[in-house]
Parts: structure tokens; C-alpha cells; sequence
């Protein structure tokens, strides 16, 4: 095949982008003669040219999120909520749009470079053949990125966008009234005033640290503790412990944190009143005395978070080479040593990753206290800002949104769980075999 | 002999240690187990010695007769059921991609996932609302379904591809080159081998749906659409407590949880250790 519109000494580079940009599949189609694969460049732009009013008033909706229009029934004005939404998935389509683009120019190029090398063109013909191989890939793919795109990321664009909003109760919930842009108003009233969404922003982000930090280290030690123990003791019912150790992470959270809160209810429950019956009076406030509660909260989620780690800790100890062990007891070491030497150095190296996703699974904990504590006692700046004393960030994200209805504050909380969690992000991504092997 | 001794105290002391946690750990669910079977309704009827007031199986009838127990456990069946098989399928035709092809945009969208999967979904949950309320699918099981497929693609994937990448490729290629095509490898060749990250998935997938609470709350509405979380929920509010037939029903569901963690402790153990969640 010959082409004479092309140079072969690469000069005609710039002349395959100019032409590919200018239209989609168009280099393909006048360049390279493929017609089949130009051709459905060519059609999926004119689909975008004719989608191109709707997609520009989508996106037009979203700048101005409606007007306001009392006059009208209920019904026929103007949904903000709908129109933020809507111009989120239409940008997101844009966005797929702007990548099958420069996968179009980034074919043009590959076939000009095949061009420049062998001197021939790719047929129509091979092109076509090209395209089924390359559909089962995309067809596998497809279903993943779809969902992950409009079912994890858009929500999440979205909830970052209402950040900036007043979409909140009483004044701003569609489709009764309209909502609108106020720039960066809510994370200055959240954390730059002396109010007491201040206060509670504060008190709230200190108890999720300390809260993931205790919860994640006391499972991990105990669960670790109880391993050792278990395997150290040589005795013939370790394995009948394991069954009952075993129990809390087969019980489901929900079943076993609702229990929990009835034993533990301050008047009539099954702990106070088993105290009071071998003579220790007086009810002790497990889960309303707002220290207590905290205490009661990791105690409670010790119980329910140390088989996950004995497991794991067993699991890595069986891995550990006995020769090791043998050898230290030749050398006199004590069962102490043997554990502070080889055990714990061992199992420390192979758990901390899990120990630090652990740490994000705690901040995230949303289980532990909402179906412990609820979030209760009450303190000082409850009534208004929605967040008791064991809340954590996104407990109170839950019952900002659902409860209080105040979503734009939800978001601002939101998105200071990003800030939390990018450190782990990255860490996450910096550990995983890809990255060190140069994939990524 | 002395360190003889010493060794047996040690040991005394491990057995009482062991024994005391074991009764903290028995603790609340030998109350769970009374309350299921004691008479009365609320927490605060129930005697403080487990079983003491007597037996009784009326709570069962209760649950059975008169609420939506059965239909609520059909339900939780049908979401966990879906969503397992649904997760395993999509996760492991775009691990495979992930792991066997090459084309652009590869490394963005699989550096999307990562970070993606480290943020938790109550954060989109408004959206979520909004775009289920847009295509028709509150109050219903299918639309509970899409969010918790979605939810698992990011983690699920990652954890397939790390494990086909293990899987060597002179397999598919000597499979290449007898004409197989490139579903026909995905499903007879490198799916095979990768069976057990595919049952481990599949798993615990399946026992998601069984705890959760947030999002059947949020997608929801009627009583005969809801899964056992709210249902049993239900029963202990701050308005009402019937401790005894909320334990009733969490005893039913709880049995069959602790048979298959007992039974596949071992499993368990090993994939902890063995490095089925690193990637």
C-alpha cells in the first residue's frame, strides 16, 4: 500500500495530531485508509456534537443550581440537588469523552510510527481484526469502571462539591427552596469560629485519633498476648480456647454491640445489676458519663477486635521456623527471650501494614459506636451541632446527614477525613508490590 | 526440679488467665442466648443468672408468626447471594484484564482504585440517595445490590490481580497459541488457578450484606423489603426494647456464622497469615 500525504521520516508527526484533533478518527480515515475504526471515532464525536445543548445546559444548571421560583407548585421548580448531581455524571462523561480522545490520537501516532518504520499501513482490514481483539478487554472492563465511576466517584465528587453549597436544613432543601454556591463559608463557620460547631469539630477529631489509635493498639496487643499465650502454654485444651476466642469475630458486630449496650445500660442493666447483687452499689455510668463511655467503647471493642489479630498473629507465628526456637533454647534463652527476640520482631514486621490498615478501619469504625453508644451522652454543644460525647467523624457525618440534615457540614467532615486518610493512601499505595516492582 | 516448678505456675497461670478471658468472651453471648429463650420482653425483666426465670420459646413464634423475620432473612439471602456472585464476576474479568493487558490509562486508573477503596461510602452516601431516587431503585434489594458491588470493585480488584499476577503467563500463552481466545483463557485457564482468592471473595462478599446497617437504612423503606440488620434493629431501639425476640433473632442468624467460623478456622488462619488480604 502506498501513501504519498505522509512523510516517512517522522516530519509529518505534527500534521497526524493537527488532523486528529481537529476530528476524531479523522487521520485514521484520510491517512491510514482505516475506515471501520475511523469511522466509529468519527461517530462517537458526532454523538457528543449532538448531545453537545444538552451537556452544555447540564453543566450550565450546575454553576447557577436553579433559581428560586416560589410562584410555582412544588413540583416544577427547580431540584438543585438534581441539577448538581446530573452535572457531576455529564462532567464525568465529558471526562470519558476527553480520554477516548487522546486514546484516538495516541492510535493516530502508533499507526503513523508503524507507517515511518515498515513503510506500510496498517489495512482496514487488520485494523478491524485489531478492534475484536481489543473488545474483550474493554468489554471486561467496562462493567467495573462504570459502576466504580458513577457509584464511587461521583458520590464522592459530589459530596466534596455540596461542601460549598448551604444545602442544609431548614432553609435549603430542595425541592422546596434552592441551594447555592457560598464558596468556602462553611469550613470558615466549622473551623474558624468560637461557635460550638467549633468546639465539636475539635472534640470530635481529637476522640476519632485517640479512638483508632487505642482501639487498633489494644486489639492488636491482647490478640498478639493471647496467641503467644496459647501456643506457649502447651496445654491440651488450647484449641477448645480458640473455638471460644474465636467467637466475637464470628458473631455479627451488629448482633454483639446491640447486646453489649443493653448489658451495659446505666439502670437496668444485666452488668449493674450483677454488681449490685454481690454488694458493689451505686450504678456505674458505662455508657453515660461521657469518659466512661469512651473507656466502655474501646473496652467493648477489644472484646470484639482481638480474635481478628490473635488470628493473624497465629497465622504468622506458624510461619516462623522452629529451628529458630531450637536454637535459642540451646543457647539458655528464656521463653521471655525466645519471644522478645524471634516472636515479636517476626510477627511485628509481617503485621504492621495490617496494623495500619487497621488504624484506617477504626477511624472508619462506624459499627463500634453507632450501634454501642450512638454516639451518646449528650455534652455541652450537643442540641446544636448533632455530636455526642463518643461520636467520631463519621458517625457524626451519619447523623448530620440523616438526622440533623445538615449536609453541607457533613461534606466540610468529609472532606477532613480525606486530609486524614491521604497520608494513609499514599502509604497504601507506596507498599503495594506494584509500586516497588515499577509497575506504577 | 526448681525451674521445674517455676514452669508449672506458669502454666496454672495461663490456664486462669485463658479461663478468665474466655468469660469475658462468653460473657454477653450467654446472655444473648438466655434472653432468647427467657419470658418477659424487655432487658430490664431479664434476671441476672441466665436462665433464671424460666423457659420459654414464644419469642420464636413471635418472630416467625408475627413479624417479617422470614421474609427479611429472604431478602438479606437474596442481597448477599447477588452481590457475591455478582462482585466475584466483575472483579475477577477486570482483575484479569488488569493483570494480562496493556492500554492507556492503565496505570491511572489502577493508582483511582487504591486510593479510591481507603475512603469510606457513608462520605458519598447522599449521592448515592440521589442517583438511586434518579434511576428508580430506592426501596429496592437490586439497587442495594449496585451500591454494595460497587463499593467492592475497587479492594476486590486489586486483590485478584495481585493474585493472577502470580499466575504464570506460559499458561494463557501456550493456551494463545492453540487459538484460544481471550475469554475462552480467562475461563478455563487462569480462573481455575485462581480459585481459592475467588472463594475467599466470594465469601466474604457473601458476609457483608449480613451486617450491615447504613446502607439498607438509607435504600429501604417498607417493612417486607428489609434486610435482618434493620429488621432486628428494630427491636431495641430507644423507643422500645424487646431484647428478647431481637435475641431470638440474632441467635438464629448468629449459629450458622459461628458453625462456618469454626469450621474454616483454619482457613482463616492461614489466608490471615498467608497473605490473601496484602496485596
Amino acid at each position: 500500500m502506498e501513501n504519498n500525504i505522509l512523510e516517512r521520516d517522522g516530519s509529518s508527526k505534527n500534521k497526524v495530531i493537527r488532523t486528529s484533533v481537529l476530528f476524531m478518527g479523522l487521520s485514521h480515515i484520510i491517512y491510514f485508509k482505516q475506515y471501520v475504526k475511523g469511522a466509529l471515532f468519527a461517530i462517537l464525536e458526532i454523538l457528543m456534537f449532538i448531545s453537545l445543548p444538552f451537556t452544555i445546559g447540564k453543566l450550565a444548571d450546575m454553576v447557577t443550581l436553579g433559581e428560586p421560583q416560589p410562584e410555582l407548585p412544588i413540583k416544577e421548580r427547580s431540584n438543585s440537588i438534581f441539577m448538581l448531581i446530573d452535572g457531576v455524571m455529564v462532567l464525568m462523561i465529558v471526562l470519558l469523552f476527553v480520554i477516548v480522545y487522546i486514546i484516538s490520537v495516541k492510535s493516530a501516532l502508533y499507526e503513523y510510527k508503524v507507517f515511518c518504520i515498515t513503510g506500510e499501513i496498517t489495512s482496514n482490514k487488520m485494523a478491524v481484526k485489531q478492534i475484536f481483539g481489543k473488545s474483550f478487554p474493554i468489554a471486561a472492563l467496562a462493567p467495573a469502571v462504570l459502576l466504580v465511576v458513577f457509584f464511587v466517584i461521583v458520590p464522592l465528587v459530589f459530596s466534596a462539591a455540596v461542601a460549598f453549597t448551604d444545602y442544609s436544613s431548614p432553609g435549603h432543601i430542595p425541592p422546596n427552596n434552592t441551594v447555592n454556591w457560598v464558596g468556602f463559608k462553611n469550613f470558615s463557620e466549622l473551623f474558624g469560629g468560637s461557635n460550638s460547631w467549633t468546639t465539636a469539630l475539635g472534640r470530635v477529631a481529637i476522640w476519632t485519633i485517640v479512638w483508632a489509635v487505642f482501639a487498633t493498639f489494644t486489639c492488636f496487643a491482647f490478640g498478639m498476648l493471647i496467641a503467644v499465650v496459647l501456643k506457649e502454654a502447651r496445654i491440651k485444651i488450647a484449641p477448645v480456647f480458640r473455638v471460644i476466642f474465636i467467637l466475637p469475630y464470628a458473631v455479627p458486630s451488629v448482633i454483639s454491640m446491640l447486646v453489649w449496650t443493653n448489658l451495659l445500660n446505666g439502670s437496668f442493666g444485666i452488668v449493674n445489676k450483677t454488681l449490685q447483687q454481690i454488694g458493689i452499689s451505686g450504678n456505674i455510668p458505662w455508657l453515660s458519663d461521657p469518659f466512661m463511655a469512651k473507656v466502655s467503647c474501646i473496652l467493648i471493642n477489644l472484646w470484639a477486635g482481638f480474635p481478628y489479630f490473635m488470628l493473624l498473629v497465629m497465622g504468622n507465628m506458624t510461619s516462623i521456623s522452629e529451628d529458630l526456637y531450637e536454637a535459642a533454647r540451646i543457647d539458655g534463652a528464656s521463653v521471655w527471650m525466645q519471644f522478645k527476640k524471634i516472636t515479636f520482631p517476626l510477627v511485628i514486621f509481617q503485621t504492621a501494614p495490617l496494623l495500619i490498615m487497621g488504624f484506617t478501619h477504626n477511624v472508619n469504625n462506624f459499627g463500634a459506636i453507632y450501634f454501642l453508644t450512638n454516639g451518646n451522652p449528650v455534652v455541652a454543644d450537643t442540641t446544636v451541632t448533632n455530636a455526642g460525647g463518643t461520636d467520631i467523624l463519621i458517625t457524626w457525618i451519619y447523623n448530620l446527614t440523616m438526622n440533623a440534615l445538615k449536609y453541607n457540614y457533613a461534606s466540610v467532615i468529609a472532606v477532613m477525613i480525606f486530609v486524614i486518610m491521604a497520608p494513609f493512601a499514599i502509604w497504601n499505595f507506596k507498599n503495594t508490590k506494584s509500586y516497588k516492582e515499577g509497575e506504577l | 526440679m526448681k525451674a521445674r516448678g517455676i514452669k508449672k505456675i506458669w502454666g496454672y497461670i495461663a490456664i486462669a488467665f485463658l479461663v478468665l478471658v474466655s468469660l469475658w468472651v462468653i460473657y454477653p453471648l450467654v446472655y444473648l442466648v438466655s434472653g432468647a429463650f427467657a419470658p418477659g420482653s424487655s432487658i430490664a425483666q431479664l434476671p441476672v443468672k441466665p436462665f433464671g426465670s424460666g423457659f420459654t420459646l414464644e419469642h420464636f413464634t413471635y418472630l416467625f408468626k408475627r413479624t417479617d423475620y422470614v421474609q427479611w432473612f429472604l431478602n438479606t439471602l437474596y442481597v448477599s447471594v447477588l452481590t457475591a456472585i455478582t462482585t466475584t464476576v466483575v472483579s475477577a474479568l477486570s482483575a484479569y484484564v488488569f493483570s494480562r493487558f496493556r492500554f492507556t490509562m492503565k496505570k491511572q486508573m489502577m493508582m483511582a482504585m487504591l486510593i479510591l477503596q481507603i475512603f469510606p461510602s457513608i462520605v458519598g452516601m447522599v449521592a448515592m440517595y440521589v442517583i438511586l431516587l434518579r434511576i428508580n431503585a430506592l426501596d429496592t434489594l437490586w439497587g442495594l445490590v449496585l451500591i454494595y458491588l460497587a463499593d467492592n470493585i475497587p479492594y476486590n480488584t486489586w486483590m485478584v490481580k495481585s493474585y493472577v499476577d502470580t499466575v504464570p503467563r506460559s499458561l494463557d500463552e501456550a493456551a494463545r497459541i492453540d487459538g484460544a481466545s481471550h475469554f475462552y483463557i480467562f475461563r478455563k485457564v487462569v480462573m481455575p488457578v485462581a480459585k481459592p482468592i475467588l472463594v475467599f471473595l466470594a465469601i466474604s462478599s457473601f458476609s457483608a450484606p449480613w451486617m450491615d446497617f447504613i446502607f439498607p437504612k438509607m435504600v429501604l423503606r417498607s417493612s417486607e423489603k428489609m434486610t435482618l440488620a434493620i429488621g432486628l434493629f428494630g427491636f431495641v431501639t430507644e423507643k422500645k426494647n424487646d431484647f428478647t425476640v431481637f435475641a431470638a433473632g440474632s441467635l438464629l442468624i448468629a449459629i450458622p456464622f459461628i458453625i462456618f467460623f469454626v469450621f474454616s478456622q483454619n482457613l482463616i488462619v492461614t489466608s490471615l497469615g498467608g497473605g490473601a488480604v496484602k496485596e
